[in-house]
């Protein structure tokens, strides 16, 4: 596959936390870097902007922050990569990038309104089943 | 193989003698009714549960002394145990299981078994002492009216105590010895034509019919002997003889006396070479269905319509194997009890036609509900598969409905299924409906009701309504600032300060003791059928007097038609009826009044009136208070035990938002055009035509309530079958509608609301248990109303469609245009 251009290579096994959290910051970095290409590629002018992705990245890589073995943090190091590959190089579309990184992990906009704040336990249970 | 108890286990053993059993014995139960096997092991060490059943697979021994010749013997065995030994593994239940059995004898496969161990037991003797006497079959208790006259007589060596009176076959009964019969049924006469109960009783030339013969003193009577067992054997050959060879298509299989009992105690071939008999089927109409080639003649069903339901339809034409049981006159079985002869049938001669060809019995769940078409709040076994519910069988319950329920309660379950409201919906600008999300559903609602003015809410329980629905209806009107909330059927003023006003004081069972009834607007056929059975009970029983003020109706006893309006009360209390001595020489009279007067304007004088007569009959006394009020719906005695009183008389006509939690009896003419009208229930019946807004409910199989019946004792339905699409539990919709407008209840779980329910009427959470009231009528004040001289009119006009759910049944529909009398 001519079109295969690995953009960041990882190898193996860090050493140490350091190393492994620079690995982290440096793949950030390049995130960030392409994140105009992103957009570019599918047409996400209206949808998002550069920072809102930008923060969605990071609070993605936030969301790991508490740990602490390198193995693992080298093994969802792998994973980050392989999907920004993937999305770097069209493997992705457009539907995939609004639902997963521009909507957020909260769910879809019209659900996740100021309606459902106040909603005890009891009434958030009562929309989605009669069994709770 | 030793075959243990009558038709219910057969106990295969191996292993050493019971007495000495160590770790590793194996006993291997195959049960009839259910051909389930379990392999269950009596050990003493439960450490050695795992050890002991790796022994098992492959040997069955238990000590060093006798693993060779036990060991072959028991290989052979072994091929079952291999089965078994993956089933279940022994618990804490299996094993007290196993203690209880104790008529399982083993059997010793090897001779070097038996000698060469040393027994706890040095040698038999002759007369080994008899084992402790078995508790009574199926946990009954016995009754002694006359503790001095109680008679000893010996059921298979035990000695066990009867009353005087009581026949072999309840003696064998009491003594926990269940003897095989067909046509003698403990609430019917004695027939003692199926000759499936003979047993041998010492000193008699022949068997005797256990059913018929009365026990006397110092009897001793054998159930499983030689005599017995080829006495039934060939009971049994005879009964299948004629008997058509319909297993696989007849709907009693599985749950059949005459296959379970020829599978217990008949012979395992048959001599019958020649050609079978066949009988004509009968037409009894759209409930039951007729085989009658498979009748074996029992009369159990003649028994019961002439004895039971009071009409004497069935009889037996014809004599030896020519014999039929019809009508004769081409009639159809229109009581309302007529569904009951299909639990009594012992065979598939008569089955239930809306269930015919539809499940098998052991596909089905069975769930144990209330009934709710009526006051009475019959037992009742839901059997369903899946999200069907398939048929209605009734649970015994001696106090209120004995074995039996009417065909309301039994054939009412189709109607489940059609016309259910499965969704929340608006009603458009242009009068149509419209599908929409629970969300945006209790968003208008709340929008709505907080706009109106308090004065202007009005709720309406329905009649199928629990008390957790009641009570969340009621707090949240409350909540709102309004109190005109009321369940229909109680009238628009009723009286719910003194309980003993609007429930049977004497209780549906404590009819029996009554001599003479005055049934005072009401038809107890129609209304409850179920006490109208007791009350024909205490009739045929006691010879007790009834006399009937009412429309002219058929009652299936005697009676007396003393008149048909108030002008007969006035003369029974002024004392110029004749009526009156029989009232005032009887020793617990009874006065029953029907709860459609609740509906008239003069019901307080009318009821001053009968207060007036049952203080002059002495009908409320300490030790009997024969005033009873016969409720016609499920929901009235919990909603007036709740306090649901309204506060203004005709709030209606001047409401601006009204509830309805069900309610399909009331005349929505008068709700004012511009009210916005909810509906919340499980069924499109009348009142979806004028609502707003319809939020589904779940209906009374789908949900777990509590219910009140008609004599106070409150008992629970449990969910047989899931709701329909999205439909919601009552009391939830109202929590979450109380929380959407802002004023949420406090409760959230089943549990909180019963706590809920027990700062106002504790008596509701005492499960299957009647509460009697606590002070009589004594205590209310005179009632200056005028009372106007108008006939009581019947409150049920069509028995068979009285609620939403029976009106949606198409069972219901060929019965009221087939069977009602025009």
């Amino acid at each position: 596959m001519s079109f295969t251009r690995r953009a960041v290579k990882v190898p193996p096994n860090s050493a140490s936390l350091e190393e492994a959290r620079h690995r982290v910051i440096d793949f950030f970095k390049t995130a960030c870097r392409s994140i105009p290409t992103i957009i570019d590629i599918y047409n996400l002018d209206e949808v998002a902007t550069v920072s809102e992705l930008r923060s969605s990245v990071a609070a993605q890589i936030r969301k790991n922050s508490h740990l602490t073995n390198t193995k693992v943090i080298d093994m969802l190091l792998l994973k980050g990569v392989e999907e920004f590959n993937n999305i770097v190089e069209h493997a992705k579309q457009r539907h995939h990038i609004i639902g997963q990184y521009v909507v957020g992990q909260k769910g879809l906009v019209q659900d996740s309104g100021t309606k459902d704040q106040g909603d005890s336990n009891f009434l958030k249970n009562f929309y989605k089943s009669n069994y709770f | 193989m030793v075959v243990g108890e009558a038709g219910l286990a057969v106990g295969l053993c191996f292993g050493r003698r019971r007495g000495t059993m160590e770790e590793g014995e194996g006993v291997c139960i195959l049960s009839l009714k259910s051909g389930d096997w379990w392999f269950g092991e009596q050990q003493q060490q439960p450490a050695a549960a795992a050890e002991a059943e790796a022994h098992s697979h492959r040997e069955i021994s238990l000590t060093k002394r006798h693993r060779d010749s036990v060991t072959q013997k028991a290989t052979t065995f072994m091929g079952l145990g291999m089965l078994a030994s993956r089933v279940i593994r022994p618990t804490a239940s299996n094993l007290s299981r196993l203690s209880s059995l104790h008529f399982i004898r083993p059997i010793v496969s090897t001779p070097e078994a038996s000698s060469a161990q040393s027994q706890p037991q040095s040698d038999p003797t002759p007369d080994p002492p008899p084992p402790s006497p078995r508790p009574p079959v199926a946990g009954a208790r016995v009754h002694f009216p006359n503790p001095e006259d109680a008679i000893e007589v010996f059921v298979d060596g035990y000695s066990v105590k009867v009353p005087k009176g009581m026949t072999v076959l309840q003696a064998c009964e009491i003594a926990g010895v269940d003897i095989p019969r067909f046509c003698y049924h403990s609430r019917l006469s004695i027939a003692g034509n199926c000759r499936m109960c003979l047993v041998e009783v010492e000193k008699t030339p022949k068997p005797v019919a256990s059913c018929a013969m009365p026990a006397l003193p110092g009897m001793k009577i054998k159930t499983d002997t030689p005599l017995a067992k080829k006495a039934r054997e060939g009971v049994m050959e005879f009964l299948l003889m004629n008997h058509p060879l319909d297993c696989p298509i007849c709907d009693q299989g599985g749950e059949c006396d005459l296959q379970d009992q020829s599978m217990a105690f008949g012979s395992d071939r048959g001599r019958f070479t020649e050609v079978k008999r066949a009988v004509v089927d009968k037409n009894l109409g759209p409930l039951v269905k007729t085989v009658m080639t498979r009748c074996i003649q029992c009369t159990r069903c003649v028994r019961f319509a002439t004895e039971v339901a009071g009409v004497q339809d069935l009889g037996m034409l014809g004599r030896g194997s020519g014999e039929e049981i019809g009508t004769y006159v081409e009639k159809l079985m229109t009581s309302e009890l007529s569904g009951n002869v299909i639990d009594i049938c012992p065979v598939g001669a008569l089955t239930s036609k809306p269930f015919a060809f539809k499940a098998r019995n052991w596909e089905l769940k069975g769930t144990e509900s209330i009934d709710v078409t009526d006051a009475v709040g019959s037992n009742i076994r839901i059997d369903s598969r899946g999200p069907e519910v398939l048929r209605i069988l009734p649970r015994l319950n001696e106090d209120i409905n004995e074995e039996w329920i009417s065909d309301k309660t039994r054939f009412c379950y189709d109607g489940l299924k059609r016309q259910r409201l499965n969704d929340p919906m608006i009603r458009g600008a242009d009068g149509r409906f419209k599908t929409v999300s629970w969300r945006d559903a209790l968003v208008v609602v709340a929008e709505v009701v907080l706009q109106v003015k308090p004065g202007e809410i009005v709720g309406i329980a329905g009649q199928l309504s629990d008390a957790e629905s009641m009570m969340a209806l009621k707090d949240f009107l409350n909540r709102m600032g309004s109190n005109n909330v009321w369940c229909e059927g109680n009238g628009l003023n009723p009286d719910a300060d003194l309980r003993s006003g609007y429930i049977m004081n004497s209780g549906i069972a404590g009819l029996e003791k009554a001599d003479v009834f005055l049934l005072v607007g009401t038809q107890p056929r129609v209304e409850a059928a179920m006490v109208n059975a007791r009350i024909r009970k205490t009739v045929r029983g006691n010879q007790a007097k009834v006399g009937y003020i009412g429309p002219a109706t058929d009652l299936n006893y005697d009676h007396q038609h003393l008149g048909t309006g108030p002008k007969t009360l006035i003369e029974l209390a002024e004392g110029r009826h004749p009526f009156c001595s029989a009232l005032a020489n009887a020793k617990n009279p009874a006065i029953i009044v029907g709860a459609g007067l609740f509906e008239r304007e003069d019901k307080d004088a009318i009821f001053s009136v009968v207060e007036t007569i049952a203080k002059n009959a002495k009908v409320v006394r300490p030790d009997w208070n024969g005033f009873n009020v016969l409720l016609l719906k499920a929901a009235q005695a919990a909603a007036l035990d709740l306090g649901l009183v309204p506060e203004s008389a005709n709030s209606i006509e001047s409401a601006k938002f009204v509830y309805l939690m069900g309610a399909d009896d009331v005349n929505m003419e008068k709700v004012p055009s511009d009210a916005f009208v909810v509906y919340q229930g499980h069924h499109g019946d009348q009142s979806v035509y004028r609502a707003n807004i319809i939020l589904p409910a779940a209906a009374f199989s789908e949900k777990e309530g509590i219910y009140e019946n008609t004599e106070g004792c409150s008992q629970q339905t449990l969910p047989a079958v899931p709701t329909v699409g999205d439909a919601r539990d009552d009391w939830k919709i109202i929590r979450a509608l109380s929380e959407v407008a802002g004023v949420r209840l406090p409760y959230d779980s089943l549990g909180a609301i019963r706590a809920r329910i027990r700062t106002v009427a504790p008596n509701l959470l005492n499960m299957d248990e009647r509460e009697p009231a606590t002070f009589s009528a004594s205590l209310k004040p005179d009632c200056s109303h005028k009372m106007s001289l108008t006939d009581f009119r019947p409150a049920i006009d069509n028995f068979y469609m009285t609620d939403s759910i029976t009106r949606a049944s198409k069972i219901m529909a060929q019965c009221s245009a087939t069977l009602l009398k025009k």
